[in-house]
């Protein structure tokens, strides 16, 4: 069973000071140490700079980036590892992405398809705006 | 001897509370995700605390799931610990 493979999903966050090469540079990094340890990338997603909820090593705003990769499971102790070591990355979180989580998103995916043809299909239909847009946080108000 | 008891409070029966539904069950979601910072917002307090469930009126099974996104959350300063308001 050492060679099952499983869905994992990374995120972490840069250090947001470097400029956006420097950022790439570190992306390209973890994705080096994933597909040199036997791991197949599905998706990269950069969420860009955002503020953080609460400083992090005194910085408040940092680079948020999400990887989604398929590989076993030795790969996450030299991965873990390299987060570990480089100082550019604020935080970082490994999650498995378990059944109900791959079901949710091949339900995303298809409804997004399913949304795509009809608006392909009826092309003058105008898109509905929503009568009210719920406030997004309104606790806080 | 008496005790001076509190009358218990009774709801009139003309309005019958009414009876909170998981949203995560009546919305058939399959993942709470905790990169979805503004759906957990909604189950967190104004002071970063995860309301309960007693409140709120999700289920236990959810609550679970809900729970751990949001610490997951925490994790990545998607959400506060501790809001700026209180510290």
């Amino acid at each position: 069973m050492s060679n099952a493979t499983r869905q994992y999903e990374t995120t972490f966050i840069v250090n947001a000071s470097l400029d956006d090469v420097q950022v790439d540079g570190v992306i390209s990094r973890v994705q080096e140490t994933i597909t040199k340890n036997g791991g197949t990338i599905s998706s990269l997603n950069k969420w860009g700079r955002k503020r953080l909820s609460y400083s992090i090593n005194k910085r408040t705003n940092g680079f948020y980036v999400n990887i989604e990769f398929e590989a076993a499971g030795t790969l996450l102790a030299p991965l873990e590892r390299s987060f570990q070591l480089d100082e550019m990355i604020l935080r970082h979180l490994t999650v498995v992405l378990d059944k109900k989580a791959i079901a949710a998103r091949v339900a995303a995916q298809t409804a997004s398809a399913l949304s795509t043809v009809s608006t392909e299909e009826k092309p003058i239909a105008p898109a509905r705006e929503p009568l009210f847009t719920e406030p997004a946080d309104g606790k806080n108000s | 001897m008496y005790t001076t008891r509190r009358p218990r409070r009774e709801r009139d029966n003309q309005t019958p509370r009414k009876k909170r539904t998981c949203r995560f069950c009546d919305a058939k979601e399959l993942y709470i995700d905790y990169k979805d910072e503004k759906k957990l917002q909604r189950f967190v307090a104004e002071q970063g605390k995860i309301i309960p469930k007693r409140i709120t009126g999700t289920c236990a099974k959810h609550q679970r799931q809900l729970v751990r996104a949001i610490k997951r959350a925490r994790h990545l300063a998607l959400l506060p610990f501790v809001s700026d308001a209180i510290r």
